[in-house]
């Protein structure tokens, strides 16, 4: 039995299962928190794609009320967004690693894998389906009831139908095993944090207590949608190139009855059947107009030496370049046969081409960003790699050399951030506003940057005072608009912060003081598949460090002036309290009956004062 | 005022008058500034270190010409200036009701009228700025020492204090000798007999004094200065030598803070340098000197190392550098031994009245 086991395969959803720690499940509290996370950021991500203005509702209702935590609960999150063509949904809903947002550009959601966990995770501990309910045109809305099936990946439908409605959007319903009274401060955070960082979006949270929570849009300006964009030369590894090498590869074409009669038809031979030879001449003198694969599949007959009707009763198993054989399988005879390509065929030059693909500098310029032709030839000359070189015909250690001599060329022009959509300056600046209501607030952004090839821009604001509490510095850290509440201690962001001297700033460190970071990226440096804390690489702590900088001499500035300000008020009250005095010593000395008129003076302080705010 | 003024009363009055005066003059500019919109301030007479120097035409330290201003202005004079403002004018009040109180009083009056003093130190210090602005002691505006000496001879006073205004007393009535308290300070001299004042350091040798009858015998007024003489004590000296026209003689212990003990009272000290009433120029140093060890084979104890680096200092000092002043110091630092006045006693409890004071007074004429 051990034996057999080794050979069973498991389905990634199994995998997943067996390593729910990694992305967030990994008790009734935390995975409470993580389902509503996957859900609500689904919702946004679907919205911000399509420029809608996100209103997101979520509901955490207990099944029963009465029992004690842990208990399930019915989480619901709707959204307003583009929906889901119905017939995606059970994929999309019912199988991990199905997702839209694997392409370069900057989402929240990564892996294609959030909301089928969270529904995995339901299903797991309280054996109730999902239900989605999905609308893409505001008139016919799908309701899709389902159960996974972990086994084999893939989604077991219950119920499916369909009703009118008048609402475009999509909500998800799941019931989990779930503990509120621990999770509640968190998932009440994040919500609060989500409404500080997409202030464009209207965000409500019933919760289980029956308390309602409303973050109304603020803001009437949305990110621009970002791009999706080839990868940039710095940000592929060996694997990445060998899995883009082969999605170049013509494949070897299957010759079943499509295909055949595909090349029939180019050789104008759709009714007239010919033998071996009198299809070669036919060829020869069409060939300028065949397609590609017709002629891949007529250069494979010319050394085969087969007509149409052979042809379909074989498999080919290899084409060897390097040793001129070409292998293939009859199944009439059930038997692997050899035969010889020369190399004077003009055939074997179509073959070659065929298997060994692009040019490696038609390669280069096609899939990556920032390379142009004469950018291609001068790094193969870095690299000690021919421009000319058949990209499939590379052997191993030339396949390392590329990729490394990749990361190490310094004249790449910097990842295109047009693919990131950071918040903005001055939507960051009116959340801040709005949530914590400070007496001096500052934003930036800086420009894109990039770490491993992959651009990312930092978004900082800082606020200091008003209501504010004091006692410490608090930070607010987001990735791709997601607030990161958990794991905060090996995070990259508080490093920085906490590495700041704050008292060059004039500021304590018990300063009524908040510090905002937003990092958006197409590919955040998570440390794990939980999305919650950000790993330190050289170039994000850089940038990270001079906004935050930038913003504490901002701080400093208005700290010095704020000084000013207080001075200003000292010395006011000072005079308020002397000069009364002095004037009724004054006049006793000087033996008069009315104190003289001081009063003037203390006006004018006060409008030097109030000059001075 | 019922019955008619005698002179001394007038006197007093008058001083009182003038005193009132330059208040109300200080009272006034401050009125006027603060009605005309304008920050008041003040000249305060600087007395750092810097500013004081010695005036070889007076025999005394006295302030320079640097004055600091003192404006409301400032914030951070703002709080100082008013403390000097209400001095000024507590002192008129003082004056007015004719109440005599002391530093320490004056700290804690102040708190009634939220003047916010820190220390008494501080209090101290607006006292002798105002006494700088007014170039007026203290005790002229009713501020007196705690630390009191004593006088006995036959001088007769009249009190100006309230309530025993007119009433006069001879200082020879009460052997204990009288306390040169506010009353005393405020009198006025009227009547004496004396030829001489003897100033002695101690309260021992002052009993000792009037035991023997050295007022009758040498005809002297005798003062204990309670070692270093305060300011009323001197205050008393200058008056005794300026109205009762009588030469001062001071008797110190034999070591160099006896010798300027007598220095402070004829030239002052750097401390007093904004005032001038308090010296008395003429006052003659008359023992125990350095050099009388030796004649007077006195019993003797050794220097410590700060009588010795006081040695030092002195010899800084330009009023040290000439004279018995000079002479003895030297004499000191070469013996490195000091007597005190008690030393005299190894040969009868009377030597120092019958054989030393005698002595010291006949070789004083040729000072
Ligand atoms: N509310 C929604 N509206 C429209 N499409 C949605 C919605 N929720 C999910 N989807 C689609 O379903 C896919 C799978 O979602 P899922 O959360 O599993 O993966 P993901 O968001 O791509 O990545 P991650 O694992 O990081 O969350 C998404 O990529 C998206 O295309
Ligand atoms: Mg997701």
């Amino acid at each position: 039995m051990a034996t057999k086991e080794i050979f069973n395969q498991i389905s990634p959803s199994e995998f997943f299962y067996r390593n729910r720690d990694l992305a967030g499940f990994s008790n009734p509290t935390r995975s409470l928190y993580t389902a509503v996370r996957e859900f609500v950021e689904n919702g946004l991500d679907a919205c911000d794609q399509q420029g809608i203005f996100p209103d997101i509702h979520l509901t955490i209702k207990p099944v029963d009320a009465e029992k004690p935590d842990p208990k399930p609960y019915i989480l619901t999150v709707k959204d307003n967004g583009p929906g889901m063509e119905s017939k995606q949904i059970p994929m999309a809903f019912g199988t991990v690693l199905y997702g839209s947002k694997f392409g370069l550009k900057q989402a929240r959601g990564m892996f294609g894998l959030g909301a089928t966990m969270a529904i995995l995770y339901g299903q797991i501990t309280t054996n109730k389906p999902v239900t989605v309910v999905s609308s893409v045109d505001g008139k016919t809305q799908h309701e899709y009831v389902m159960m996974l099936d972990i086994q084999k990946n893939k989604p077991v439908i219950v119920k499916h139908s369909a009703k009118e409605t008048n609402k475009k959007g999509l909500s998800v319903s799941i019931v989990l095993e779930g503990d509120y009274s621990k999770a509640g401060s968190k998932i009440r955070d994040y919500v609060s944090q989500t409404s500080l960082i997409t202030p464009y979006a209207t965000i409500t949270f019933d919760d289980p207590k029956g308390d309602k929570f409303s973050y109304k849009r603020i803001v009437d300006l949305m990110p621009p949608s970002p791009t999706i964009i080839k990868p940039h030369p710095h940000g592929v590894d060996v694997e990445t190139i060998r899995r883009m090498i082969v999605d170049t590869h013509y494949q070897i074409p299957t010759l079943d009855n499509n295909m055949i009669e595909k090349v029939r038809k180019e050789l104008g031979l759709a009714k007239k059947n010919l033998n071996f030879d009198g299809i070669m001449a036919k060829a020869e003198k069409k060939w300028s107009s065949l397609s590609r694969p017709v002629r891949v599949i007529v250069a494979l007959m010319s050394f085969l030496k087969m007509d149409f009707d052979k042809i379909m009763k074989i498999r080919i198993d290899d084409i060897d370049l390097a040793h001129k054989h070409l292998t293939y399988w009859d199944f009439g005879e059930s038997k692997s046969i050899m035969v010889e390509m020369p190399k004077s065929s003009p055939y074997y030059k179509q073959l070659a081409n065929t298997v060994h693909g692009e040019t490696i500098a038609t390669f280069l310029t096609k899939r990556f960003q920032r390379v142009g032709q004469a950018t291609a030839v001068k790094f193969t000359e870095f690299a000690g790699l021919k421009a000319e070189k058949r990209i499939g015909s590379l052997s191993n250690d030339e396949l390392v050399q590329l990729s490394d001599s990749l990361q190490k060329y310094e004249e790449f022009l910097a990842p295109d951030p047009s693919c990131l959509a950071p918040l903005g300056e001055e939507p960051l600046r009116k959340g801040i506003n709005e949530f914590f209501n400070p007496d001096f607030a500052e934003v930036v952004q800086r420009s894109a940057s990039a770490y491993s090839g992959f651009p990312f821009i930092i978004e900082m604001g800082i606020a200091y005072g008003g209501q504010i509490p004091g006692g410490k510095i608090t930070t607010y850290r987001f990735a791709n608009r997601i607030p990161l509440l958990y794991d905060e201690g090996s995070d990259v962001v508080l490093k920085v912060v906490n590495e700041t001297d704050w008292s060059r700033y004039k500021v304590k460190n018990d300063a009524p003081l908040v510090i905002v970071s937003h990092i958006c990226s197409t590919r955040i440096p998570y440390k794990t598949v939980g999305k919650e804390n950000v790993a330190d690489r050289p170039e994000i702590e850089k940038e990270l460090r001079l906004a935050l900088l930038f913003l504490a001499r901002k701080l400093s500035a208005y700290m010095s002036k704020k000084g000013l300000a207080e001075i200003e008020k000292k010395r006011s009250n000072l005079y308020q309290k002397y000069l009364p005095l002095i004037s009724q010593f004054a006049t006793e000395l000087a033996g008069k009956n009315k104190e003289p008129d001081y009063k003037k003076l203390i006006k004018d302080l006060n409008m030097n004062v109030e000059t001075q705010k | 005022m019922s019955k008619p003024k005698s002179k001394t009363e007038k006197i007093a009055a008058a001083k009182r008058d003038s005193l009132l005066d330059l208040l109300k003059t200080e009272g006034s500019k401050i009125y006027t500034d603060l009605d005309g919109g304008q920050f008041p301030h003040l000249y305060v007479p600087s007395r750092s270190v810097r500013n004081i120097v010695y005036d070889k035409k007076l025999r005394q330290y006295i302030l320079g010409k640097a004055a600091g201003l003192r404006s409301s202005k400032n914030m951070a004079q703002l709080r100082s200036f008013t403390q000097l403002i209400w001095l000024a004018f507590f002192a008129k009040r003082l004056v007015n009701e004719k109440k005599s109180s002391t530093l320490r009083d004056i700290y804690y009056s102040s708190q009634a009228f939220e003047m916010d003093f820190e220390d008494q130190p501080e209090s101290d210090n607006i006292i002798m700025d105002l006494e700088a602005v007014l170039a007026r002691p203290r005790e002229d505006f009713h501020i007196f020492p705690e630390e009191r000496s004593s006088v006995f001879g036959d001088l007769t006073i009249e009190y100006t204090v309230p309530g025993y205004e007119g009433r006069r007393v001879n200082l020879s009535d009460h052997p204990d000798g009288y306390l040169i308290g506010p009353s005393l300070s405020s009198a006025e001299l009227v009547d004496t007999s004396a030829e001489l004042v003897i100033a002695i350091e101690k309260g021992g040798l002052f009993t000792r004094f009037v035991e023997e009858k050295v007022d009758k015998k040498f005809k002297a007024i005798i003062i204990d200065t309670t070692g270093q003489a305060p300011r009323s004590t001197r205050y008393l000296l200058k008056r005794l030598r300026d109205q009762m026209k009588i030469p001062v003689v001071i008797l110190t212990d034999g070591d160099v803070y006896g010798e300027h003990i007598a220095m402070v009272i004829k030239s002052g000290s750097a401390n007093a340098a904004h005032l001038r009433e308090l010296t008395v120029p003429d006052a003659k140093w008359i023992g125990v000197w350095a050099s009388d060890i030796e004649k007077y084979k006195l019993p003797t104890i050794p220097m410590t190392e700060s009588d010795i680096k006081r040695i030092y200092d002195l010899q800084k000092d330009p009023r040290y550098q000439e004279g018995i002043w000079k002479k003895e110091l030297e004499v000191f630092l070469k013996i490195k031994r000091k007597a005190e006045l008690e030393a005299f006693s190894k040969y009868g409890l009377t030597n120092i009245t019958d054989k030393y004071l005698p002595e010291k007074l006949e070789l004083a004429k040729s000072l």
